[in-house]
């Protein structure tokens, strides 16, 4: 394409051709993102829960913190985009909402159990699987997926559940295993079903 | 009587440069190269054109040691374009 003049019908056609040409674009790779966070949790889980069955000792739950080490490699390992569509920008303001929440919650819960000298995160595991089902939700709203909009709320009901039964005494071991299970809904399939609308589109 | 197409916006790459943003919140610039198929030494002309007209905002930076531009249509820009488009539409259908 030069610098030239064009006459009307032609300005026409190429604005018309341009403009098409800017829906293909759903930022490629956000579905491989979910997946890295998905596999990533699942496998966590079962590691977590093998090592505190086996040695009765909960302070191997302590390796869920291994979750900030997995978003820190995504974040850095991240290319940015060479273009960003206003869907990208609808779900980035969410999943930066969902951050937010994410690490308030975790500044409260860190700060009252300094206050209580309690060592008990118990509370961070039903928060973070809501947490993620929203932004997970919103996202398949923006992206009209009704798999990825509505199979998150199975992790949804599996944190009312844990919200639920700490009511009754403290989490079970088998909150670990619970997490992976609700991460397979939350984000491992919703991560592939972006991929393959990802290839789509392309 | 016609109305005038504003000629900053009525030139090919110029035109096609807008019309690509227009529909994006940002793009940088390999992309719009890719999609107008100029040459960079023009793109880089044409962008800075719009930029000092105020109609989109360049930003520059680097993504590790390479240089990144990415450009966004403002306010201003929209507008014009709209009124491009409407100016067309008398032309068209006159």
């Amino acid at each position: 394409m030069e610098e030239k003049k064009i006459n009307e019908q032609e300005s026409l056609e190429l604005i018309a051709r341009m403009i098409e040409s800017t829906k293909e674009n759903l930022e490629v790779g956000r579905g491989n993102r979910f997946l890295y966070f998905g596999y990533f949790a699942f496998v966590l889980s079962i590691v977590v829960f093998a090592c505190v069955k086996l040695t009765h000792n909960n302070q191997f739950s302590g390796l869920w913190w291994l979750m900030f080490l997995c978003w820190g490699i995504v974040s850095w390992k991240s290319k940015k985009p060479k273009v960003v569509t206003y869907i990208d920008r609808a779900i980035n303001s969410g999943w930066i909402v969902v951050g937010v929440m994410f690490c308030l919650s975790t500044v409260y819960l860190l700060v009252s159990a300094f206050i209580t000298h309690s060592t008990d995160m118990s509370l961070m595991m039903p928060f973070s699987l809501l947490f993620v089902s929203v932004g997970t939700s919103m996202t398949g709203v923006i992206v009209r997926n009704h798999g990825i909009t509505y199979l998150p709320l199975v992790s949804a009901i599996v944190s009312f559940y844990m919200l639920n039964s700490l009511l009754f005494g403290p989490p079970s071991v088998w909150w670990h295993l619970l997490f992976g299970v609700a991460s397979v809904f939350n984000m491992i399939i919703p991560g592939h079903l972006l991929n393959v609308k990802e290839i789509k589109n392309v | 009587m016609f109305r005038e197409l504003d000629p900053l916006l009525h030139s090919q790459l110029r035109l096609a440069i807008i019309s690509l943003l227009v529909g994006l919140d940002e793009a940088d610039f390999v992309y719009l190269k890719e999609r107008t198929e100029a040459t960079a030494g023009n793109l880089s002309v044409q962008i800075d054109k719009l930029s000092q007209a105020g109609y989109i905002e360049v930003e520059k930076g680097f993504e590790g040691k390479r240089p990144r531009t990415v450009c966004r249509i403002t306010a201003q820009g929209r507008k014009a374009f709209v009124q491009y488009v409407d100016a067309l539409k008398d032309y068209i259908s006159k």
